[in-house]
């Protein structure tokens, strides 16, 4: 990958706030992005949220670009970096895209899913998304109540948002790819009750 | 000025700046640009691409674009007018002009920093030298005045008389070296003709900078076979750039022999061909080639019950059945197909057609696809001059532009059929100006007007196609007429351009010799005709001997032109 | 048949296909308001009626609450569907809305536009760096920097990098850098020239 070789100095791979300090090298900052990328695309539901790989993302295609603006025009591999950043960008976004989809698509649910998170286990959301998230449910809510509800009978004013709007299938098929050896997962065989 | 290097004077000084392409509306243009973008899209220079088909376009899109770009590439305008007078550009715009339109103004030569042609050097130019057309300004008042004080009397008299001849004198000369000098201009620019295809001059620089790929030669291909079937070049120099391509063609497509390392089928190739000389025959019938082909038919003087009768004979001596040679050249018997050539270029001879085979390339891809490069010419010709549809001309040139890329067939197929309807309205027009003695004697040169309402008359108010006609007829009149004289005269054709407008197309073409040097000098003979009467012409095609010219106007001017040039 | 309008409405937005936008219709809604409106006050009219004895009211009081409910349930589907097809409109259009649909877009629905528009620039604004980074770019996999595209009509100037200008009249041809064009690929202006 040459996201190796166009960050050059420094490695941009400090894990945020996680109490591991994980040094990534570029390349493996870039693998676990589109690893990331690729389970978010297969997953059902939202899956946990990402930041720390996010932000590194981000600071390493900073990092590219101002290298870029310091190297000489028509040079070839400005031609092959530029390139390079395009598509880390595009695998960025289609990542974040991805996940905004199934916040607007699923969002009560995702909502109730992190309030009633424990401690120490991980958000599926990161904050900027959460704010997304409360802020597309209001906005919802506002709308819907201003345009129907309120001019509906007493009884039939509320609606409840979680039972509505269908929650991730999480008996839809996934692809998987086994990453390391495992023993004894039993997969069960679909009875007549499962759909 | 020329650029002697063109890589590095050219192609290095674009290479990182955004560039305009104005791109003339004809076929070599066309080529030539397919070409250019190409090695643009290699190297990542920012372009953008405007077709133009005449001087006002020209100068309409300079001015929109001239804030916006300082680098433009002309492919085939510009070189035959003062760019710098037309256009008065910033000092800091660069003019790139590839053009094939001779002979090249002679500012644009002497220019040194804002012309620069794209020209090949051997190409037989004659610009005049420097000092023949350009010349200080000397100061004519000498400061003899200042000498002449403090001298005597009689001593001033005689240094005023000795001034007063001198200063003569040099009016005199100047008088004569201006003389001189107009004469000069006028024989260098008196007769217009075309250089190499511009669309060559693009392959070679592609082929200096070692991109040229085997696309890009069939373009150049293209680009000289259109000189050719327009009849803008001459017999040798058309033998000549052949033997030039063909080179690359074999360094390019040799790997056919070589059985293990044979390319697919599917895989691209050219191949020199010394193929049958007879318009779109792969792709019609060969009857209808025969018929529709101006060589055969101004030969065979096909107008008349004779040529037909002589066209039968024709087609029995090589012993091909009427309805084998009527289907689709296809689906004829291959065993007729195998010598076809042969057999037919042996049978021509017999009937005075001894040039019947020509040398030229042709291109396979697939199973299905093989085309000739004059296939390609006709097609594309019109699919630019196409009237059936409405709109900005501009979306014909695009879908010219479209149809030479071979991801486009169907583009291409669109195109075959429209130029075999124009072939055939070709020939039925020149039949019946024929046979209707339309065609008429001014003196110095032949004259044939087509009225309105005569069949197919629309087509014939594009410049390309009416230029086609201009010729076909005039190698069709040669044949059939009996007096020596019209036999070498040249032709001026008109034809109504716009109904509505009142305006009529009028192209003069050179005489149809054997040893014909495809010089023009009806450009300059329209210009002057045009300014003594007054008329009301517009110029603006890029070939100088294609004007419009208002109905009414146009006896009166064929009336000057005709004292003009007796 | 009670429900009737409710279900025109649903049924009217299923016909209209490829996230199309059909009209806001307002008076149908306000007809299955008004619809409503008309159950409940029978059904309070029946419920006290029911109360003092007569219980055979009590299927009809039941048949209308169905109804009622069923109302509720068509009324909303519309309206949420509606918002989500001019979700994807932000998407597709950017945050400018071609005038056309505008006026197919009751003013509460462009109110809600407003908001999510706002709320998703924050959002973006918040995700990359200094300048955020714009997730309705890079919708599809870059294949190369540069594309030749084609004007399908006059648009006027437009504005590449650091200042230079190109202008875009019908059938004129650039070469220009594909992040810069997506936008207006899909707007209509240019077409993507494959060679």
């Amino acid at each position: 990958m040459a996201a190796a070789a166009a960050g050059g100095e420094g490695p941009g791979g400090d894990s945020d706030g996680g109490s591991e300090e994980l040094v990534l090298t570029p390349a493996q900052l870039i693998r676990s992005l589109e690893q990331a990328w690729l389970n978010e695309k297969f997953a059902p539901e939202l899956l946990e949220s990402k930041p720390e790989i996010v932000e590194c993302v981000v600071e390493q295609l900073d990092h590219m670009e101002a290298n870029l603006k310091r190297a000489k025009r028509g040079d070839l591999k400005v031609s092959i970096h530029r390139m390079e950043i395009e598509r880390i960008r595009y695998v960025l976004s289609s990542y974040l895209r991805c996940r905004l989809v199934k916040i607007e698509k699923f969002f009560p649910h995702v909502l109730e899913k992190e309030k009633s998170r424990a401690e120490g286990e991980p958000s599926i959301l990161s904050p900027e998304e959460f704010a997304f998230a409360k802020e597309y449910m209001a906005n919802t809510e506002i709308y819907l109540k201003n345009v129907a509800l309120k001019h509906m009978p007493p009884n039939l004013q509320k609606v409840a948002l979680l039972k509505s709007v269908p929650r991730p299938n999480l008996d839809s098929f996934v692809f998987l790819r086994v990453l390391e050896r495992q023993e004894n997962i039993l997969v069960e065989p679909e009875t007549d009750e499962q759909r | 000025m020329f650029i002697s290097d063109c890589r590095r004077e050219f192609y290095d000084v674009i290479v990182s700046q955004r560039v305009l392409l104005l791109v003339a509306s004809d076929v070599d243009a066309l080529c030539a640009c397919k070409i250019l973008q190409a090695l643009f899209q290699c190297d990542h220079v920012q372009y953008t691409l405007v077709p133009v088909s005449g001087w006002q376009e020209l100068e309409t899109a300079f001015l929109e674009h001239k804030d916006q770009f300082k680098y433009f590439v002309l492919i085939n305008c510009g070189a035959n007018v003062d760019l710098l007078e037309i256009l008065q550009p910033e000092e800091d715009t660069f003019f790139f002009v590839c053009d094939s339109h001779r002979p090249i103004n002679v500012v644009n030569v002497y220019n040194d920093t804002q012309v620069k042609l794209l020209v090949k050097q051997d190409d037989d130019l004659d610009v005049p030298t420097y000092d023949d057309i350009f010349r200080d300004e000397e100061d004519e008042e000498e400061d003899s005045e200042n000498e002449s004080d403090g001298l005597e009397p009689s001593e001033k008299r005689r240094r005023f008389e000795e001034d007063v001849i001198e200063r003569t004198m040099k009016r005199r000369q100047r008088r004569e070296w201006e003389a001189r000098r107009r004469e000069i201009l006028f024989d260098y620019e008196q007769y217009e003709y075309h250089g190499t295809s511009s669309a060559m001059v693009m392959f070679d620089l592609a082929w200096i900078m070692s991109k040229d790929l085997n696309d890009m030669l069939w373009w150049a291909i293209v680009g000289l076979t259109d000189q050719w079937v327009q009849d803008k070049i001459t017999q040798m120099k058309y033998v000549t750039d052949i033997g030039i391509l063909q080179r690359h063609v074999s360094r390019h497509n040799h790997r056919n022999e070589d059985e293990e390392n044979s390319l697919s089928i599917d895989c691209m190739r050219i191949a020199f061909e010394y193929d049958l000389r007879l318009a779109l025959y792969q792709h019609w019938s060969l009857y209808e080639s025969l018929c529709n082909t101006s060589y055969t038919s101004a030969s065979l003087k096909l107008w008349s019950v004779q040529g037909q009768k002589r066209l039968q004979e024709f087609l029995a001596d090589m012993g091909l059945p009427l309805r084998q040679v009527k289907q689709k050249f296809n689906s004829m018997d291959m065993s007729l197909k195998e010598n076809l050539r042969e057999m037919i270029e042996e049978s021509a001879n017999k009937f005075g057609m001894k040039d019947l085979r020509i040398q030229t390339f042709s291109i396979h891809f697939g199973f299905k696809n093989k085309f000739s490069a004059s296939d390609i010419v006709y097609a594309t010709v019109s699919l630019m001059e196409n009237i059936e549809k409405e709109g900005p001309e501009t979306t014909n040139f695009i879908k010219a532009l479209d149809s030479l890329s071979r991801g486009n067939l169907d583009k291409l197929h669109q195109g075959l059929d429209l130029a075999k309807k124009q072939l055939r309205a070709i020939q039925q027009t020149v039949a019946s100006c024929i046979c209707t003695n339309l065609v008429i004697s001014q003196g110095p040169f032949l004259y044939c007007s087509l009225m309105e309402g005569t069949p197919d008359v629309k087509l014939f108010s594009k410049p390309v196609s009416l230029c086609l006609l201009s010729k076909y007829l005039l190698k069709s009149f040669v044949c059939s007429t009996k007096n020596k004289r019209c036999k070498l005269l040249p032709l001026v054709m008109a034809a109504p351009m716009d109904v509505e407008r009142g305006t009529v197309i009028m192209v003069g073409i050179p005489p149809e010799t054997e040893s014909s040097d495809k010089k023009n000098f009806f450009g300059r003979a329209f210009e002057k005709a045009a300014d003594s009467t007054n008329s009301r012409t517009l110029h603006n095609h890029f070939d100088m001997s294609i004007i419009e010219l208002k109905t009414e106007d146009r006896s009166k001017f064929l009336d000057a032109l005709i004292s003009l040039l007796s | 048949m009670a429900g009737e309008r409710a279900v025109g409405l649903v049924r009217e937005l299923r016909g209209a296909t490829g996230g199309n936008l059909p009209p806001f219709r307002a008076e149908g809604l306000r007809q299955a308001l008004e619809e409503m409106r008309a159950l409940y006050e029978r059904n309070q009219a029946d419920v006290s009626e029911a109360k003092s004895g007569r219980t055979d009211l009590i299927f009809l009081i039941r048949f209308r609450h169905c109804c009622l409910l069923r109302n509720q349930r068509c009324i909303l589907a519309y309206l949420y569907d509606r918002l989500l097809r001019i979700r994807a409109l932000r998407w597709e259009y950017g945050s400018v809305l071609p005038n056309t649909i505008q006026f197919h877009m009751s003013a509460e629905e462009v109110e809600w536009f407003s908001r999510y528009k706002k709320s998703l620039a924050t959002y973006m604004r918040s995700v990359g760096g200094e300048e955020g980074l714009d997730l309705t770019q890079d919708i599809k996999p870059p294949k190369s920097l540069y594309i030749e595209v084609r004007c399908l009509r006059d648009y006027g100037e437009f504005e590449i990098d650091d200042g230079t200008t190109v202008l875009l009249k019908k059938n004129s041809q650039h070469f220009l850098p594909r992040w810069k064009c997506e936008q207006l690929i899909r707007q209509g202006v240019l077409e993507h020239i494959l060679l």
